[in-house]
């Protein structure tokens, strides 16, 4: 490769004209090294979603593929934003949206402070706790409707031996009422490590200096806690609340594989609700209208996220 | 201690702390244990109330995991001796084995399309990387927004497209179609991570190198490289790990000879009612490789779920 | 506040930006809150202006 004509052309020429001939490379290569992962991004990402807001406004449907393909407008955007029951699934998105934020905020921040007192081992002891984050949420979400079987999980079981209560008489994942519970534990224990990370990285990032300053003017534990670590923290947690909220917004293999969307449609969340629409009624226009709605918010708030995202890359 | 700081916390509260932190640990490594011991177990033993602890081990559930079994009567059992030890194990159960399984070949896609994939995620991360990184790109800022929105984007959204252009291209339920889509999907990735890396390499090293005499692609292989190298395997490793777990994609485009092992291993029944060891026993052996990962990436985890954003 | 205004007025990126923000907000929390069915069925034509409205801001000056 060091041999090109290029190359050769570089090294007979006047060190003037090759510098000007680099110069030249030198963009041709920028271009060279870029070109790959954009062409396959547009042809992978961009072209499709082009063609989703397409037929977004058709009645196609692709177990179909030779019927007539209609313009319907607007249509099929109304429908689904006038629909009562995908604005159920919303709201089923939106309980295990907030709680398993909220969960993950208490447990991450509590743990990350926790471990930034740097006690003996605790390295080794973060590690650990990292693990469940890491491993694949289908595998992990069908293994857990194991842990929650009423007469042998050892879920259940464990509850019993701290209440008192039997064993056998509640299903975490047959229950209307704990279904969506069952799901905000698993999502919790999945990713409160992952807040706890970024957490702890916005602990470590506070100079000893402030909190020396702030002994001086005997400031007490308490108020150095709200006024300097939490809002020096904050950033750091925005950016773990937006990359959650973004990801559960979507979450689909951990919920589809513990509940698969029910018992009913409790634990419906948009992604489980979309591929019902999308690969088993194959409703492909509506679904196509119902993908572009979640397009849109995820990238508004992928925006938002990426704003965060600098703001931390800053400090 | 003997130096005296007034931000450095008490003894008593590093006791708090470090027992509170290791009751979290232990209590969130319950679950993993018990996908591994389950494996180990006879099927009576994972299904009895209460779950037990201790347990005489046994290689059964690995072994209905590779195999199909059929049902036997007495007298082919005693006419067919097992030869084997896991004949053996299958024929205590009254049962003979009639072929290999499918999770051997499940497996071996993950592995084809996870390794195929962040090869390719990486090669071209790398280069998109270092332009970014060193040269003057028009609309930069954008480009790098639009590679990482590629990334967040619904999976059952973008399958639906994925859907109708695979099958056109014929490309559903292949390796290459598997390969093909996880790289885009990685790239975002690979290319803000080796940003970031790349980014950290003084561009003094370079510039010394065009001085000698290097052409701007030889300083690249040559220098930049070699001191990029830990940024590579670790977001090698950050690739492959996503690969390894994807299931959306997988199991809406795959359902034979490209499926992977996370839509595998859920659908493994054994012969009256599920088989608890046999899925404990592959989401064991898929999981595994993953948690020796996590170990061996602890350093630069932050890094790769930042997107490199967050460096410690 | 007199100081976001100006910098509305003199169309500044970071003061655009948190209105976009705020409508993006906005418009997901009508997607998926649990009162009013009209709230839903406009939500997605205030996410949509948000962002938009995000992507043309962030190219404002500093």
């Amino acid at each position: 490769m060091s041999d090109t004509a290029l190359d050769r052309v570089a090294r007979a020429t006047p060190p003037r004209v090759a510098r000007r001939i680099r110069g030249f490379s030198d963009r041709a290569i920028a271009w060279i090294f870029v070109a790959p992962t954009i062409v396959l991004l547009l042809a992978i990402n961009i072209f499709p979603l082009i063609w989703t807001i397409y037929l977004s406004f058709t009645n196609y449907r692709a177990n179909r593929p030779n019927a007539v393909v209609e313009w319907v407008g607007f249509r099929n955007y109304q429908r689904i934003l006038g629909d009562p029951e995908i604005w159920q699934t919303m709201q089923a998105t939106a309980h295990f949206l907030f709680w398993t934020l909220f969960f993950q905020v208490l447990f991450g921040f509590a743990l990350a402070w926790l471990i930034n007192a740097k006690f003996r081992g605790s390295n080794l002891w973060t590690t650990i706790i990292v693990l469940p984050m890491m491993l694949s949420p289908a595998v992990v979400g069908n293994f857990w409707t194991f842990l929650y079987q009423p007469q042998i999980g050892i879920f259940n079981y464990a509850v019993a031996f701290v209440t008192g209560a039997d064993p056998s008489s509640f299903s975490m994942i047959g229950d209307v009422r704990l279904a969506p519970w069952s799901i905000v534990i698993v999502d919790t224990w999945m990713w409160t490590p992952f807040v706890m990370l970024i957490c702890l990285a916005g602990l470590r990032s506070i100079p000893e200096s402030i909190y020396e300053a702030a002994e001086c003017d005997r400031a007490s534990k308490w108020r150095q806690f709200w006024t300097i670590t939490v809002p020096m923290v904050l950033p750091f947690l925005m950016l773990a609340v937006l990359f959650r909220g973004i990801e559960n917004f979507k979450m689909f293999d951990l919920v589809v594989q513990l509940t698969g969307g029910g018992p009913g449609s409790t634990t419906e969340l948009t992604s489980i609700n979309l591929k019902r629409e999308a690969f088993e009624k194959w409703r492909t226009g509506y679904a196509s209208a119902y993908a572009v709605i979640l397009f849109v918010t995820v990238f508004g708030l992928a925006s938002i996220y990426v704003k965060a995202l600098n703001t931390v890359k800053n400090r | 201690m003997s130096s005296y700081s007034i931000t450095e916390p008490s003894m008593r509260l590093k006791w708090i702390a470090g027992v509170l932190v290791v009751l979290y640990a232990l209590i969130t490594l319950v679950p993993l244990l018990w996908i591994i011991a389950t494996g180990f177990k006879s099927s009576s033993d994972a299904i009895a109330y209460p779950p037990k602890v201790v347990f005489e081990p046994t290689l059964e559930g690995y072994v209905n995991l590779f195999t199909r079994q059929t049902r036997a009567s007495a007298e082919q059992l005693s006419e067919n001796p097992p030869t084997t030890w896991y004949e053996q194990i299958v024929h205590d159960n009254g049962m003979v084995i009639s072929g290999p399984s499918r999770f051997g070949e499940r497996f071996m896609n993950s592995v084809i399309i996870g390794f195929g994939s962040t090869f390719l995620s990486v090669f071209l991360g790398t280069l998109a990387a270092y332009a970014f990184s060193r040269y003057r790109i028009p609309l930069k800022d954008d480009l790098m927004f639009f590679i990482l929105s590629t990334r967040m984007m619904p999976p059952i959204a973008v399958a639906i497209p994925i859907f109708l252009m695979f099958r056109a291209a014929g490309l559903s339920d292949t390796h290459a179609g598997m390969i093909l889509l996880y790289t885009a999907v990685n790239l975002s990735l690979a290319v803000w991570l080796l940003k970031g890396f790349i980014d950290e390499i003084p561009r003094e090293y370079e510039e010394a190198a065009l001085i000698d005499g290097y052409t701007r692609f030889q300083a690249f292989v040559k220098v930049v490289l070699p001191q990029a190298a830990t940024g590579i395997a670790s977001t090698a490793i950050f690739c492959l790990i996503f690969a390894w777990n994807e299931y959306a994609f997988a199991v809406l485009l795959t359902s034979g000879t490209a499926q992977t092992a996370p839509p595998f291993i859920p659908t493994i029944i054994g012969v009256g009612g599920r088989d608890w060891p046999a899925v404990a026993a592959g989401a064991t052996l898929f999981l595994v490789p993953v948690m020796v990962f996590t170990i061996l990436l602890r350093k630069h985890l932050l890094r790769g779920i930042t997107f490199g954003a967050v460096r410690k | 506040m007199s100081g976001f205004l100006n910098g509305l007025l003199r169309l500044r990126r970071g003061p655009w930006e948190m209105l976009a923000s705020i409508l993006i907000g906005l418009g997901i929390f009508m997607l998926m809150q649990p009162f009013f069915l009209w709230a839903f069925t406009w939500s997605f034509i205030v996410t949509l202006t948000g962002t938009v409205m995000f992507l043309i801001v962030s190219h404002f000056p500093e």
